[in-house]
């Protein structure tokens, strides 16, 4: 922990708050106040952050980030601590830096007793060095944005590269390949020297009930393709429409999820096995049960929201987001039912769709509306399986019109299956600003 | 079953459709390719079986079509072995005719050879005529490429340069996006195969093309093939999603 002296901070944070206060009347970018306080204070944010008691905790992953750092957050905040995180999505370093800058005094004081982070795969590595993570929380490896990370073993390197930054604990899942073999990177007996490694998982019948599985990649690169068998301090044991049982410490917690799926419940075993070893003893399953009945949705994971039909009567949306396969296919696998009302969307911020052709649809027994910029390409696709599909409307504005004209569903809600750039115009356009997006 | 008798036509026999090594090579969607072949084909009132060839399984020599498609360099060591192992038999059966759609790394394979940026050279299997090397600078976005079937659009993600040899001829000429990488050209012919960087994936989106695909299974197995009206919402959707792509096409996908 370095020490602070008085007003070494001061010049710096003061010109980086102005120039964040700027760029929120213009209405601009974020990213740019935390780069000019870094420039002109490049050991500010170590400084800053290395006052944490617990430091600093990164989730990474290629899938469920945002939903972790949500409930881990939840819990820890459970257990009465201050907990300081980056906004929904904000995770690039100078995003990153520019959200520590706003919470910090002018001598360069932030009040809270750990951070976490959510942080983009391929620049954790980096900002690791900038600020050292205490503890790396590595969710899942999955065959996502190709287009981006070109391989999959690829962006598993990063995150494991990141992980072994860790000063204290590396906390991982040991139904992933890739993250499961992580152990490995250490010499045998080398414990001393390196930070704990404690797993999450599922149950095996967990898994074998998952229609598609959980669509970790597979390590094409080891003779053994399948995850390496561990103890897991918390394991998801059962899964129901509202909620998960989760095993910890050899006592069960039922805890209410903010949103259906499978991929929901490994993400909160997740969130209270990297709990639980920050704690310690002080982990009280109570408390993060608690934590979790009292959570807001994360931004756009199961949030419902209310819209007007065509007869002024009210209904609610249900936003089901997607960022992959992986996450299509694990929410479609988690409906109920296939839903009344359905409108599907995607949009040029998915350059590369093709893995479109690789997801089961059997859940959806139809479309009422495609939209988005690839809506014919997605049309495309399900006219493969027959699906009735209503309509084609590529514009967001005239689908949703559609969409408010039909009559009032008998479950009274509308279902949104969309990704991240479709769900953030979709909710402006129903008439709900954009949220600081505050955890 | 034998390859040395010829086969009549019996409006009952199904067609075979082989795709090599869908888990490894099949990162990018092909079972799309798959998908579209068999679709339109059942949609003509063709019975199709479509038979996953996996490491160690032993080759469908009664294919009429082979599909490979594209994945990452530990799946192509993964399978390299076996690929070895049923190279005669796939050789044959292009020497009888059966054509080829292949794409991606599992394109790279089956052409001379395949650089690495490490260096090493991995031996292909020596069937389409180009040599491919791989390179830092990637190209990712949509592509467009004038071919004699038509104008073949889709979505390009490699990092590869294809050098096809001076008798070869290209599958066609670019009108958008990054090809073989000489900025011209875009993949390679054989007969009736087609080896690609053109995916998104190719055939559900290009009708003509899987359409002059079928055309060579009809021909060699002796049945009629023309599209319908059971084909026309596919038809419909391909003709609009085309268009956007088309109208898209100048968006260049980079994000690091
Ligand atoms: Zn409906």
């Amino acid at each position: 922990m370095s020490s602070l002296s008085g007003l070494k901070y001061f010049v710096p944070v003061v010109l980086g708050k102005a120039v964040r206060a700027l760029a929120k009347i213009r209405g601009g970018g974020s990213a740019f106040p935390g780069y000019v306080t870094t420039k002109l204070a490049p050991r500010f944010l170590e400084d800053v952050t290395g006052q944490f008691r617990h430091g600093i905790v990164y989730v990474l992953g290629s899938n469920g980030k945002s939903t972790t750092t949500h409930m881990l957050t939840g819990v820890l905040r459970g257990h009465g601590l201050k907990v300081f995180t980056n906004p929904s999505g904000a995770n690039l370093p100078q995003g990153i830096a520019s959200s520590i800058l706003a919470e910090s005094s002018l001598l360069g004081r932030l009040d809270a007793d750990i951070g976490v982070l959510e942080v983009d795969e391929a620049f954790a590595l980096e900002f690791a060095a900038t600020v050292p993570p205490s503890t790396v929380l590595v969710l899942n490896t999955q065959v996502d944005q190709l287009y981006r990370f070109y391989e999959t073993e690829r962006v598993a390197d990063m995150m494991l590269d990141t992980a072994q930054q860790a000063k204290l604990h590396i906390v991982t899942n040991r139904e992933d390949p890739y993250l499961s073999k992580i152990a490995r990177r250490y010499g045998a007996g080398d414990a001393a020297t390196g930070p704990d490694i404690t797993y999450f998982g599922a149950s095996d019948e967990v898994i074998a009930n998952a229609p598609h599985g959980l669509f970790n990649a597979t390590d094409y690169r080891d003779a053994d393709l399948a995850p390496e068998s561990h103890a897991a301090l918390a394991e998801l044991v059962a899964t129901d429409r509202t909620g998960a049982s989760i095993v910890v410490g050899g006592e069960s917690i039922d805890v209410v999820l903010p949103a259906k799926g499978l991929h929901y419940g490994i993400d909160a075993a997740a969130a209270i096995a990297t709990a639980a070893i920050i704690l310690g003893d002080d982990f009280d399953p109570a408390c993060a049960a608690g934590a979790f009945a009292a959570m807001k949705p994360a931004y756009g994971r199961g949030e419902l929201l209310a819209i007007t039909n065509r007869d002024g009567g009210d209904e609610k949306v249900e936003f089901v987001m997607f960022k992959n396969a992986a996450s299509l296919q694990l929410n479609l696998d988690a409906l109920p039912e296939p839903p009344e009302q359905v409108l599907f969307a995607i949009d040029e911020g998915t350059p590369d769709i093709s893995w479109i052709y690789d997801i089961d649809f059997a859940a959806l027994d139809h479309i009422d509306v495609i939209t988005g910029a690839k809506a014919w390409q997605i049309a495309l696709r399900l006219e493969h399986d027959g699906m009735t599909i209503g309509a084609v409307e590529p514009d967001l504005r005239k689908a949703i019109d559609l969409m408010r004209s039909m009559p009032k569903p008998r479950t009274g809600m509308k279902t949104w299956i969309v990704n991240y750039e479709i769900m953030m115009l979709a909710r402006k356009q129903i008439g709900f600003l954009e949220l600081e997006n505050q955890r | 079953m034998s390859a040395m008798m010829p086969m009549p036509f019996l409006p009952d026999s199904s067609v075979t459709i082989v795709q090599l090594y869908p888990e490894e090579l099949g990162v990018a969607g092909d079972r799309g390719n798959v998908m579209a072949v068999r679709e339109r084909l059942a949609r003509a009132g063709v019975t199709v079986s479509v038979a996953e060839h996996r490491v160690g399984d032993s080759f469908r020599s009664d294919a009429d079509l082979v599909l490979v498609g594209n994945g990452p360099l530990s799946a192509i060591r993964n399978v390299y072995d076996d690929l070895q192992t049923v190279a005669p038999e796939l050789r044959t059966i292009i020497g009888d005719g059966v054509p080829v759609f292949a794409y991606g790394a599992g394109a790279e394979l089956l052409g001379h050879d395949l650089a690495l940026l490490d260096g090493t050279r991995l031996a292909g299997l020596d069937i389409f005529p180009f040599h491919a090397k791989r390179v830092t600078k990637r190209k990712v976005g949509y592509v467009i490429v004038d071919t004699p079937l038509g104008q073949v659009v889709g979505f390009e993600d490699n990092a590869s340069l294809w050098e096809l040899d001076s008798d070869a001829t290209a599958f066609g000429t670019l009108v958008a996006g990054g090809g073989n990488g000489d900025g011209t050209h875009e993949g390679v012919v054989l007969g009736p195969s087609i080896a690609t960087q053109v995916g998104g994936p190719a055939l559900p989106l290009n009708p003509l093309l899987t359409d002059a695909l079928i055309r060579s299974i009809a021909s060699r197995r002796g049945f009629d093939y023309e599209p319908g009206a059971a084909h026309a919402d596919l038809d419909r959707y391909a003709t609009r999603a085309r268009e956007v792509i088309s109208a898209n096409a100048k968006h260049v996908f980079s994000r690091i």
